[in-house]
Protein backbone atom coordinates (compact mmCIF):
# COMPACT_ATOMS: atom_id res chain seq x y z
CA UNK A 1 0.00 0.00 0.00
CA UNK A 2 1.12 3.33 -1.08
CA UNK A 3 1.46 5.81 2.22
CA UNK A 4 1.96 8.74 -0.11
CA UNK A 5 3.09 11.47 2.09
CA UNK A 6 6.27 9.62 3.34
CA UNK A 7 6.27 7.40 0.03
CA UNK A 8 6.82 10.49 -1.79
CA UNK A 9 9.32 12.36 0.42
CA UNK A 10 11.30 10.11 2.74
CA UNK A 11 9.42 7.25 2.72
CA UNK A 12 10.23 3.26 1.12
CA UNK A 13 8.12 2.92 -1.51
CA UNK A 14 10.49 5.64 -3.70
CA UNK A 15 13.53 4.07 -2.81
CA UNK A 16 12.03 0.56 -3.31
CA UNK A 17 11.11 1.74 -7.03
CA UNK A 18 12.53 -0.73 -9.10
CA UNK A 19 10.49 -0.87 -12.33
CA UNK A 20 8.35 0.85 -14.81
CA UNK A 21 5.17 -1.04 -12.93
CA UNK A 22 6.20 0.75 -9.80
CA UNK A 23 7.16 4.19 -11.44
CA UNK A 24 3.60 4.03 -12.63
CA UNK A 25 2.08 3.69 -9.19
CA UNK A 26 4.06 6.33 -7.62
CA UNK A 27 2.99 8.68 -10.15
CA UNK A 28 -0.61 7.91 -9.93
CA UNK A 29 -0.64 8.14 -6.17
CA UNK A 30 0.91 11.59 -7.04
CA UNK A 31 -1.92 12.63 -9.04
CA UNK A 32 -4.30 10.54 -6.69
CA UNK A 33 -3.19 12.61 -3.85
CA UNK A 34 -3.97 15.55 -5.18
CA UNK A 35 -7.18 15.01 -6.55
CA UNK A 36 -6.23 14.10 -10.26
CA UNK A 37 -7.83 11.09 -11.79
CA UNK A 38 -5.20 10.88 -14.87
CA UNK A 39 -1.40 11.28 -15.27
CA UNK A 40 0.70 11.39 -18.29
CA UNK A 41 4.61 11.67 -18.64
CA UNK A 42 6.18 11.10 -21.90
CA UNK A 43 9.44 12.95 -23.39
CA UNK A 44 8.98 16.06 -25.03
CA UNK A 45 10.43 16.07 -28.67
CA UNK A 46 10.89 18.42 -31.28
CA UNK A 47 8.82 21.64 -31.92
CA UNK A 48 6.76 19.72 -34.48
CA UNK A 49 6.40 16.91 -32.58
CA UNK A 50 3.58 16.39 -30.36
CA UNK A 51 3.38 14.79 -27.04
CA UNK A 52 3.38 10.99 -27.52
CA UNK A 53 2.31 8.35 -24.92
CA UNK A 54 2.82 5.61 -26.94
CA UNK A 55 7.20 6.71 -26.65
CA UNK A 56 9.09 3.75 -24.91
CA UNK A 57 9.34 5.50 -21.63
CA UNK A 58 6.04 7.39 -21.02
CA UNK A 59 3.63 6.56 -18.70
CA UNK A 60 -0.07 7.27 -18.27
CA UNK A 61 -3.27 6.07 -17.33
CA UNK A 62 -4.70 8.54 -20.06
CA UNK A 63 -8.11 6.33 -21.54
CA UNK A 64 -7.68 5.41 -25.49
CA UNK A 65 -11.22 7.01 -25.98
CA UNK A 66 -9.90 10.37 -25.55
CA UNK A 67 -7.20 9.82 -28.46
CA UNK A 68 -8.24 9.96 -32.36
CA UNK A 69 -6.20 6.89 -32.47
CA UNK A 70 -6.63 5.36 -29.19
CA UNK A 71 -3.56 2.74 -30.18
CA UNK A 72 -1.27 5.40 -30.99
CA UNK A 73 -2.27 8.17 -28.18
CA UNK A 74 -0.34 11.53 -29.26
CA UNK A 75 -1.31 15.01 -27.83
CA UNK A 76 -0.35 17.15 -31.10
CA UNK A 77 1.99 19.85 -31.40
CA UNK A 78 -0.28 22.46 -31.86
CA UNK A 79 -2.30 21.71 -28.82
CA UNK A 80 -1.52 24.02 -25.74
CA UNK A 81 -0.50 21.26 -23.25
CA UNK A 82 2.14 20.64 -25.77
CA UNK A 83 2.98 23.92 -26.57
CA UNK A 84 3.52 25.02 -23.42
CA UNK A 85 5.82 22.20 -22.31
CA UNK A 86 8.13 22.89 -25.64
CA UNK A 87 8.80 26.68 -24.08
CA UNK A 88 8.48 26.19 -20.00
CA UNK A 89 10.06 25.32 -17.32
CA UNK A 90 7.65 26.11 -14.30
CA UNK A 91 4.82 23.98 -13.80
CA UNK A 92 1.77 25.56 -14.74
CA UNK A 93 -2.32 25.39 -13.94
CA UNK A 94 -3.56 25.56 -17.06
CA UNK A 95 -7.51 26.50 -17.54
CA UNK A 96 -8.86 25.10 -20.26
CA UNK A 97 -11.45 27.56 -20.19
CA UNK A 98 -8.89 29.99 -21.37
CA UNK A 99 -6.75 27.63 -23.40
CA UNK A 100 -8.83 24.73 -24.38
CA UNK A 101 -6.94 21.04 -25.12
CA UNK A 102 -8.90 19.07 -27.52
CA UNK A 103 -7.57 15.99 -26.09
CA UNK A 104 -7.49 16.81 -22.56
CA UNK A 105 -11.22 18.32 -22.56
CA UNK A 106 -12.30 14.85 -22.61
CA UNK A 107 -11.30 14.39 -19.19
CA UNK A 108 -14.21 16.39 -18.29
CA UNK A 109 -12.28 18.30 -16.67
CA UNK A 110 -11.72 22.43 -16.43
CA UNK A 111 -8.09 22.65 -16.03
CA UNK A 112 -4.71 20.66 -15.62
CA UNK A 113 -1.50 20.84 -13.85
CA UNK A 114 1.63 20.69 -16.07
CA UNK A 115 5.57 19.97 -14.53
CA UNK A 116 8.38 20.35 -17.02
CA UNK A 117 10.99 17.76 -16.13
CA UNK A 118 14.42 18.13 -16.74
CA UNK A 119 16.70 14.62 -17.14
CA UNK A 120 20.54 14.96 -16.24
CA UNK A 121 21.23 14.05 -19.84
CA UNK A 122 19.59 17.03 -21.00
CA UNK A 123 15.90 15.58 -22.61
CA UNK A 124 13.38 17.04 -21.31
CA UNK A 125 10.10 15.32 -20.07
CA UNK A 126 6.44 16.36 -18.79
CA UNK A 127 3.94 15.25 -16.87
CA UNK A 128 0.24 15.96 -17.24
CA UNK A 129 -2.16 15.78 -14.51
CA UNK A 130 -5.74 15.80 -15.18
CA UNK A 131 -9.49 14.84 -14.29
CA UNK A 132 -9.72 16.84 -11.35
CA UNK A 133 -10.82 19.85 -9.34
CA UNK A 134 -7.68 21.94 -9.89
CA UNK A 135 -7.30 25.66 -8.12
CA UNK A 136 -4.99 28.34 -8.39
CA UNK A 137 -2.99 27.52 -5.12
CA UNK A 138 0.85 28.48 -6.21
CA UNK A 139 1.72 26.55 -2.69
CA UNK A 140 0.07 23.08 -4.08
CA UNK A 141 1.61 23.69 -7.08
CA UNK A 142 4.79 23.58 -5.82
CA UNK A 143 4.57 20.67 -3.74
CA UNK A 144 2.97 18.93 -6.72
CA UNK A 145 6.12 20.45 -8.74
CA UNK A 146 8.58 19.12 -6.15
CA UNK A 147 6.88 15.43 -5.37
CA UNK A 148 7.06 15.14 -9.19
CA UNK A 149 10.82 15.89 -9.73
CA UNK A 150 11.45 13.12 -6.65
CA UNK A 151 9.77 10.81 -8.47
CA UNK A 152 11.32 11.64 -11.97
CA UNK A 153 14.64 11.70 -10.87
CA UNK A 154 14.44 8.39 -9.37
CA UNK A 155 12.72 7.13 -12.80
CA UNK A 156 15.80 8.28 -14.54
CA UNK A 157 18.21 6.81 -12.53
CA UNK A 158 16.32 3.52 -12.14
CA UNK A 159 14.97 3.35 -15.88
CA UNK A 160 15.97 6.75 -18.51
CA UNK A 161 19.96 6.53 -17.10
CA UNK A 162 20.89 3.39 -18.65
CA UNK A 163 21.55 4.91 -21.90
CA UNK A 164 24.24 6.69 -20.93
CA UNK A 165 25.22 3.69 -17.95
CA UNK A 166 28.35 1.54 -19.38
CA UNK A 167 28.87 -0.96 -16.88
CA UNK A 168 26.22 -4.47 -16.57
CA UNK A 169 24.76 -6.16 -13.80
CA UNK A 170 25.80 -9.34 -12.20
CA UNK A 171 22.03 -10.83 -13.85
CA UNK A 172 22.83 -9.45 -17.05
CA UNK A 173 26.19 -10.64 -17.60
CA UNK A 174 24.70 -13.72 -16.74
CA UNK A 175 22.10 -12.95 -19.43
CA UNK A 176 24.79 -12.11 -21.93
CA UNK A 177 26.79 -15.49 -21.30
CA UNK A 178 23.88 -17.53 -21.77
CA UNK A 179 23.16 -15.63 -24.79
CA UNK A 180 26.37 -15.92 -26.15
CA UNK A 181 25.54 -20.12 -25.43
CA UNK A 182 22.86 -19.83 -27.79
CA UNK A 183 20.09 -20.28 -25.81
CA UNK A 184 16.68 -18.66 -26.28
CA UNK A 185 14.76 -15.64 -24.01
CA UNK A 186 12.52 -18.51 -22.67
CA UNK A 187 15.04 -20.91 -22.09
CA UNK A 188 17.55 -18.32 -20.13
CA UNK A 189 14.12 -17.69 -18.62
CA UNK A 190 13.50 -21.24 -17.17
CA UNK A 191 17.24 -21.65 -16.56
CA UNK A 192 17.23 -18.29 -14.35
CA UNK A 193 13.94 -18.42 -12.63
CA UNK A 194 12.70 -15.71 -14.47
CA UNK A 195 9.63 -14.56 -16.71
CA UNK A 196 10.64 -14.17 -20.03
CA UNK A 197 9.47 -10.39 -20.12
CA UNK A 198 11.88 -9.86 -17.56
CA UNK A 199 14.65 -11.54 -19.68
CA UNK A 200 14.12 -9.39 -22.41
CA UNK A 201 14.27 -6.69 -20.11
CA UNK A 202 17.42 -7.34 -18.90
CA UNK A 203 18.58 -7.47 -23.00
CA UNK A 204 16.69 -4.54 -23.76
CA UNK A 205 18.73 -2.38 -20.78
CA UNK A 206 22.04 -4.37 -22.11
CA UNK A 207 21.00 -3.48 -25.66
CA UNK A 208 20.68 0.51 -24.36
CA UNK A 209 24.13 0.18 -22.51
CA UNK A 210 26.28 -1.44 -25.25
CA UNK A 211 25.12 0.88 -28.15
CA UNK A 212 24.30 -2.02 -29.87
CA UNK A 213 20.74 -3.13 -31.61
CA UNK A 214 21.14 -7.15 -31.60
CA UNK A 215 21.77 -10.10 -29.90
CA UNK A 216 24.85 -10.83 -31.91
CA UNK A 217 26.25 -7.37 -31.77
CA UNK A 218 25.35 -7.65 -27.98
CA UNK A 219 27.55 -11.16 -27.50
CA UNK A 220 30.28 -9.77 -29.63
CA UNK A 221 30.59 -5.89 -28.06
CA UNK A 222 30.33 -8.10 -24.29
CA UNK A 223 33.34 -10.51 -25.48
CA UNK A 224 35.46 -7.46 -26.77
CA UNK A 225 34.95 -5.38 -23.58
CA UNK A 226 35.84 -8.37 -21.83
CA UNK A 227 32.53 -8.63 -19.82
CA UNK A 228 32.29 -12.28 -20.33
CA UNK A 229 34.72 -14.29 -21.83
CA UNK B 1 4.25 -0.89 -30.78
CA UNK B 2 2.80 -4.54 -31.49
CA UNK B 3 1.04 -6.33 -28.71
CA UNK B 4 -0.33 -9.90 -28.09
CA UNK B 5 -3.56 -8.92 -27.21
CA UNK B 6 -4.16 -7.60 -31.15
CA UNK B 7 -3.87 -11.44 -31.99
CA UNK B 8 -5.27 -13.59 -29.06
CA UNK B 9 -7.55 -13.30 -25.70
CA UNK B 10 -4.90 -12.88 -22.76
CA UNK B 11 -5.40 -15.65 -20.15
CA UNK B 12 -4.78 -14.74 -16.55
CA UNK B 13 -4.50 -16.89 -13.66
CA UNK B 14 -5.18 -15.37 -10.21
CA UNK B 15 -4.42 -17.34 -6.88
CA UNK B 16 -5.84 -16.40 -4.04
CA UNK B 17 -7.19 -18.37 -1.14
CA UNK B 18 -10.19 -15.63 -0.73
CA UNK B 19 -12.68 -16.53 -3.15
CA UNK B 20 -13.85 -12.98 -2.67
CA UNK B 21 -10.65 -11.17 -4.72
CA UNK B 22 -11.62 -12.91 -7.70
CA UNK B 23 -14.94 -11.43 -8.13
CA UNK B 24 -13.48 -8.14 -7.05
CA UNK B 25 -10.85 -8.49 -9.91
CA UNK B 26 -13.55 -9.77 -12.11
CA UNK B 27 -15.88 -6.62 -11.48
CA UNK B 28 -12.48 -4.53 -12.21
CA UNK B 29 -11.63 -6.53 -15.27
CA UNK B 30 -15.50 -5.59 -16.18
CA UNK B 31 -14.87 -1.87 -15.60
CA UNK B 32 -11.71 -1.84 -17.58
CA UNK B 33 -12.90 -2.89 -20.45
CA UNK B 34 -10.62 -5.92 -20.78
CA UNK B 35 -12.88 -7.83 -22.61
CA UNK B 36 -9.23 -9.66 -24.14
CA UNK B 37 -8.58 -10.99 -20.50
CA UNK B 38 -9.53 -14.61 -19.66
CA UNK B 39 -9.74 -14.65 -16.07
CA UNK B 40 -8.87 -18.12 -14.23
CA UNK B 41 -8.82 -18.72 -10.55
CA UNK B 42 -7.10 -21.06 -8.26
CA UNK B 43 -7.48 -21.08 -4.27
CA UNK B 44 -3.87 -22.83 -3.85
CA UNK B 45 0.16 -23.40 -5.28
CA UNK B 46 -0.54 -26.23 -6.00
CA UNK B 47 -3.42 -26.07 -8.20
CA UNK B 48 -1.71 -23.40 -9.56
CA UNK B 49 1.48 -25.28 -10.67
CA UNK B 50 -0.81 -28.17 -12.14
CA UNK B 51 -2.47 -25.35 -14.78
CA UNK B 52 0.83 -23.75 -15.83
CA UNK B 53 2.49 -27.10 -16.19
CA UNK B 54 -0.51 -27.74 -18.48
CA UNK B 55 0.21 -24.74 -20.61
CA UNK B 56 -2.04 -21.84 -22.14
CA UNK B 57 -1.53 -19.16 -18.98
CA UNK B 58 -0.11 -15.60 -20.12
CA UNK B 59 -0.05 -14.13 -16.65
CA UNK B 60 -0.15 -14.81 -13.38
CA UNK B 61 -1.95 -12.67 -10.17
CA UNK B 62 -0.51 -14.20 -7.29
CA UNK B 63 -2.12 -12.88 -3.74
CA UNK B 64 1.38 -13.12 -1.63
CA UNK B 65 0.21 -14.69 1.49
CA UNK B 66 -1.33 -18.16 1.05
CA UNK B 67 -2.54 -20.37 3.42
CA UNK B 68 -0.70 -22.59 4.33
CA UNK B 69 2.41 -21.40 2.64
CA UNK B 70 4.17 -18.14 3.62
CA UNK B 71 4.86 -14.80 1.30
CA UNK B 72 5.18 -15.24 -2.75
CA UNK B 73 9.29 -16.16 -1.63
CA UNK B 74 7.82 -19.65 -1.46
CA UNK B 75 5.12 -19.72 -3.48
CA UNK B 76 6.60 -18.02 -7.08
CA UNK B 77 9.62 -19.95 -7.54
CA UNK B 78 7.30 -23.37 -7.33
CA UNK B 79 5.63 -21.67 -10.24
CA UNK B 80 8.85 -20.82 -11.96
CA UNK B 81 10.07 -24.43 -11.01
CA UNK B 82 7.39 -25.61 -13.50
CA UNK B 83 8.26 -23.92 -15.97
CA UNK B 84 6.53 -20.71 -15.77
CA UNK B 85 7.83 -18.34 -18.21
CA UNK B 86 5.33 -15.39 -18.21
CA UNK B 87 4.69 -12.36 -16.08
CA UNK B 88 4.08 -13.00 -12.34
CA UNK B 89 2.32 -10.00 -10.22
CA UNK B 90 2.37 -10.51 -6.88
CA UNK B 91 -0.65 -8.79 -5.42
CA UNK B 92 -1.36 -8.24 -1.55
CA UNK B 93 -2.99 -5.74 0.85
CA UNK B 94 -0.06 -4.74 2.10
CA UNK B 95 3.62 -4.29 0.26
CA UNK B 96 5.10 -2.43 2.48
CA UNK B 97 7.08 -5.13 3.97
CA UNK B 98 10.93 -4.73 3.28
CA UNK B 99 10.85 -8.29 1.78
CA UNK B 100 9.34 -6.62 -1.19
CA UNK B 101 12.54 -5.39 -2.21
CA UNK B 102 13.77 -8.33 -3.43
CA UNK B 103 10.75 -9.36 -5.58
CA UNK B 104 12.49 -9.87 -8.63
CA UNK B 105 15.27 -12.19 -6.80
CA UNK B 106 12.14 -15.13 -6.39
CA UNK B 107 11.02 -14.25 -10.06
CA UNK B 108 8.62 -12.19 -9.89
CA UNK B 109 7.60 -9.29 -12.31
CA UNK B 110 5.59 -6.76 -10.71
CA UNK B 111 3.80 -6.05 -7.02
CA UNK B 112 0.43 -3.97 -6.73
CA UNK B 113 -1.13 -3.54 -3.42
CA UNK B 114 -4.78 -4.65 -3.97
CA UNK B 115 -6.44 -1.18 -2.84
CA UNK B 116 -4.36 0.12 -5.88
CA UNK B 117 -6.21 -2.24 -8.32
CA UNK B 118 -8.35 -0.65 -10.95
CA UNK B 119 -9.19 -0.74 -14.21
CA UNK B 120 -6.45 2.19 -15.09
CA UNK B 121 -3.73 -0.02 -13.23
CA UNK B 122 -4.94 -3.25 -15.21
CA UNK B 123 -5.01 -1.47 -18.27
CA UNK B 124 -0.94 -0.27 -17.79
CA UNK B 125 0.04 -4.10 -16.63
CA UNK B 126 -1.49 -5.71 -19.24
CA UNK B 127 -0.13 -3.22 -21.99
CA UNK B 128 3.37 -3.17 -20.06
CA UNK B 129 3.64 -7.39 -20.25
CA UNK B 130 2.18 -7.89 -23.63
CA UNK B 131 4.29 -5.78 -25.69
CA UNK B 132 7.43 -6.49 -27.92
CA UNK B 133 10.03 -4.83 -25.47
CA UNK B 134 12.91 -5.65 -28.24
CA UNK B 135 12.86 -4.48 -31.61
CA UNK B 136 12.87 -6.95 -34.90
CA UNK B 137 16.19 -6.41 -35.46
CA UNK B 138 16.87 -7.95 -32.07
CA UNK B 139 14.66 -11.07 -32.58
CA UNK B 140 16.24 -14.39 -32.28
CA UNK B 141 18.16 -14.27 -35.53
CA UNK B 142 21.76 -15.53 -35.12
CA UNK B 143 20.21 -19.14 -33.76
Amino acid sequence: MLVTETALHLGPELERAVNRVDFFRLFKSLAGSNGFSHFGLTEIAGEEHGLSFQHVHALHNFPGAWFDDPKDPVIGAADPVAQYLQKASAPYLMDFRQTPSKVLLSSGAAAAVIVPLHAATGKRYGLIMVGGDAKEDHQALALIALDAALIFQRYFEVILSLDSISGLSDREIQIVRWTSEGKTSAEIAIILALSEHTVNSYIAAVLRKLHVVNRAQMVASAIRSGLIA
Amino acid sequence: MSTKQDDKQLRVLLIDDDPAEHILLQRKLQKADETSIELDYVADIGSAVDIVKAGGVDMVFLDNRLVPNNDFRETAPLLRQAGFVGPIGIISSDISGKYFEDFRDYGVDFKIGKDEIDASVIAFVVTEYTRDQLSETCSEDYL
